[in-house]
């Protein structure tokens, strides 16, 4: 069964459901669960299945998602037959047809006529979860369906398995009714093609909005949710920084939560999510929150319900709050209250 | 280099300009606390003419400190004496690990691993961030990737991958990493080494100012059974 299907990762929908988080990247370089960018989560899981061959298909801003994929290596994918391809689109940001538009693979139809492979699994780029590829492309091989979809109580995943050679006259227009996308085929006009679902259990976190963002952020710091995501024989893959341990200052006060590597805590940090490199000052309460790589908060503030993106800096005393439905999301790069002079 | 250990190094003499006079190896009763960090730069025709003739000499153990220093002195070589101020330290007993460990802590570390234009690059293994329970109380102490913290861990460095149980407190000690401490353990004083695992109620402590190193050896005899 290995080396049987390509891996197609659809990284140019949602591109604007983190609103602030999304302003300057696309959703799948989105930093997730303390050290990762939300699209290594689907890389990762394809190439446990054996995948050899990955295309990202990506729209602008795609600097960042192309930055943090590189060459592929971390992926295994930096390889000279197969690898990884990166195949950003010329189709202007107003139009949407949903997940997986076969007018983006036909701007890029020479990567499925190159490639060996019979079948297709198509991901987005956005969903957290622990897909066992092999496994759907068994079960959609015994149901003679054109193609699969993979849902969780009958909710749609974004995550498909058709043949190559379908996905191909799709793209071309040949069928699929009206169809312009995986997803309209699924869910309005499927034409003569006939569908399977494949129902996958285990811990799934669709990442589209502000809140659903703080709200996985949060449960996957319970062990019984994290060892869904995290299988330690299958590791999630994604690029490697170079950071100290995290140093523990005498009256920091951290408790159920999830620190990287490069961290330097001196106050209180409760059910968060701290990023790579994150200052946390003195006498700043940290609450329910997730920070990103490299801010510094600085003394005696206190931030509750926050997203913080990357580069932040917070000086002394400033408070910002919001709700579980609500996040106060702060941009990457801003500047609160006075700056510090570290 | 403080006087007490000036006899586990090579010992420089110098003159007022910092010219090299004389050079001993870990001498007894060292005359000098100027040590040799074992750091060399030599003009490489003076150096490739010494490595020669070392190289036939009968006897020589082909030591920089114990032979080439001393021949090029003899031939009367201008040798001079970088005097380094930084942080040096030579870990070559199990209580100079534990203390350039220690080095790392506090709020003015002597050797700060967060220093920006001087970073410290090793081999990176792709590991999950670490977590820290409820029930974990973390004080001055340094923890890296891959952990699980549920017990206490005051003024100790943490390694990669240690899983460190409820109820458990380990205090000014080294774990090394893929260690994994069960619960209601106590260490004090101690490095643990790389890849053991120390079972519930498992108490261990380095008395009277030693520090005790923890194998799997160590854990099998002192186990409560």
């Amino acid at each position: 069964m290995n080396n049987q299907m390509l891996g197609i990762i659809d990284a140019a929908v949602n591109q604007h459901s983190l609103q602030d988080l999304t302003a300057g990247r696309s959703i799948g370089a989105v930093p997730f669960a303390g050290r990762y960018r939300l699209i290594d989560f689907a890389l990762s899981g394809m190439v446990h299945a054996g995948i050899r061959s990955v295309a990202v298909f990506s729209k602008s801003p795609y600097r960042s998602l192309m930055d943090h994929l590189g060459s592929g290596k971390e992926w295994d994918l930096n390889r000279k037959r197969d690898g990884l391809f990166f195949l950003p689109s010329s189709i202007p940001h107003d139009e949407h047809v949903g997940l997986g538009s076969f007018r983006q693979f036909a701007e890029h139809l020479d990567y499925f006529q190159r490639s060996t492979q019979p079948y297709a699994a198509v991901a987005n780029s956005y969903t957290v979860c622990h897909i066992p590829f092999q496994e759907v492309l068994k079960q959609h091989l015994e149901s003679g369906c054109d193609l699969t979809e993979v849902c969780q109580e009958g909710k749609p995943l974004g995550l498909y398995i058709t043949k190559k050679s379908l996905l191909r006259e799709m793209a071309e227009g040949h069928c699929a009714g009206g169809a312009q996308s995986f997803e309209e085929v699924c869910r309005k006009e499927r034409g003569s093609l006939s569908v399977n679902s494949y129902e996958h259990s285990g811990y799934t976190a669709v990442i589209d909005s502000p809140e659903s963002y703080l709200f996985h952020s949060l449960n996957l710091i319970q062990p019984v949710f994290r060892e869904q995501v995290f299988h330690m024989s299958q590791p999630v893959y994604t690029k490697i920084k170079n950071d100290p341990p995290v140093k523990y200052a005498k009256n920091s006060r951290v408790k159920q939560s999830i620190i990287a590597n490069g961290c330097v805590i001196e106050g209180e940090v409760e059910n968060s999510v701290l990023f790579r490199g994150v200052h946390v000052g003195k006498g700043t309460i940290i609450k329910n929150s997730v920070i990103m790589q490299k801010t510094r908060i600085g003394e005696n503030c206190r931030l509750e319900h926050v997203i913080c993106d990357k580069d932040v800096k917070i000086g002394h005393h400033i408070e910002m709050s919001g709700t579980m439905s609500l996040p106060f999301i702060i941009k990457k790069g801003a500047v609160q209250g006075a700056l510090m002079n570290s | 280099m403080s006087w007490a250990e000036a006899g586990r190094f090579g010992i420089l003499h110098t003159n007022d300009k910092m010219e090299i006079t004389s050079f001993e190896e870990k001498p007894k009763y060292p005359k000098s606390n100027l040590a040799s960090m074992g750091v060399y730069v030599f003009k490489w025709s003076v150096l490739e003419k010494a490595l020669e003739r070392d190289e036939k000499k009968s006897g020589s153990s082909h030591d920089f400190g114990k032979d080439i220093i001393p021949a090029l002195l003899e031939e009367k070589k201008k040798l001079n004496a970088y005097p380094f101020k930084g942080y040096w330290k030579d870990v070559g007993t199990v209580r100079s690990l534990w203390e350039a460990n220690m080095d790392l802590l506090g709020d003015h570390p002597l050797l700060d691993l967060f220093e920006r234009n001087w970073r410290i690059y090793s081999v990176a293994p792709n590991l999950p961030p670490q977590f820290v329970a409820e029930q974990a109380d973390i004080k001055e102490s340094l923890i890296s990737e891959g952990c699980a913290v549920y017990g206490a861990v005051t003024r100790s460095v943490i390694f990669q991958r240690v899983a460190i149980g409820r109820h458990s407190a380990i205090k000014r000690s080294v774990v090394m990493h893929d260690v994994s401490i069960g619960e209601h353990v106590e260490i004090e004083n101690a490095i643990a080494s790389a890849g053991i695992r120390i079972p519930d109620g498992f108490r261990a402590k380095g008395e009277d100012g030693e520090v005790l190193l923890i194998t799997e050896e160590y854990v099998k005899k002192h186990k409560v059974v």
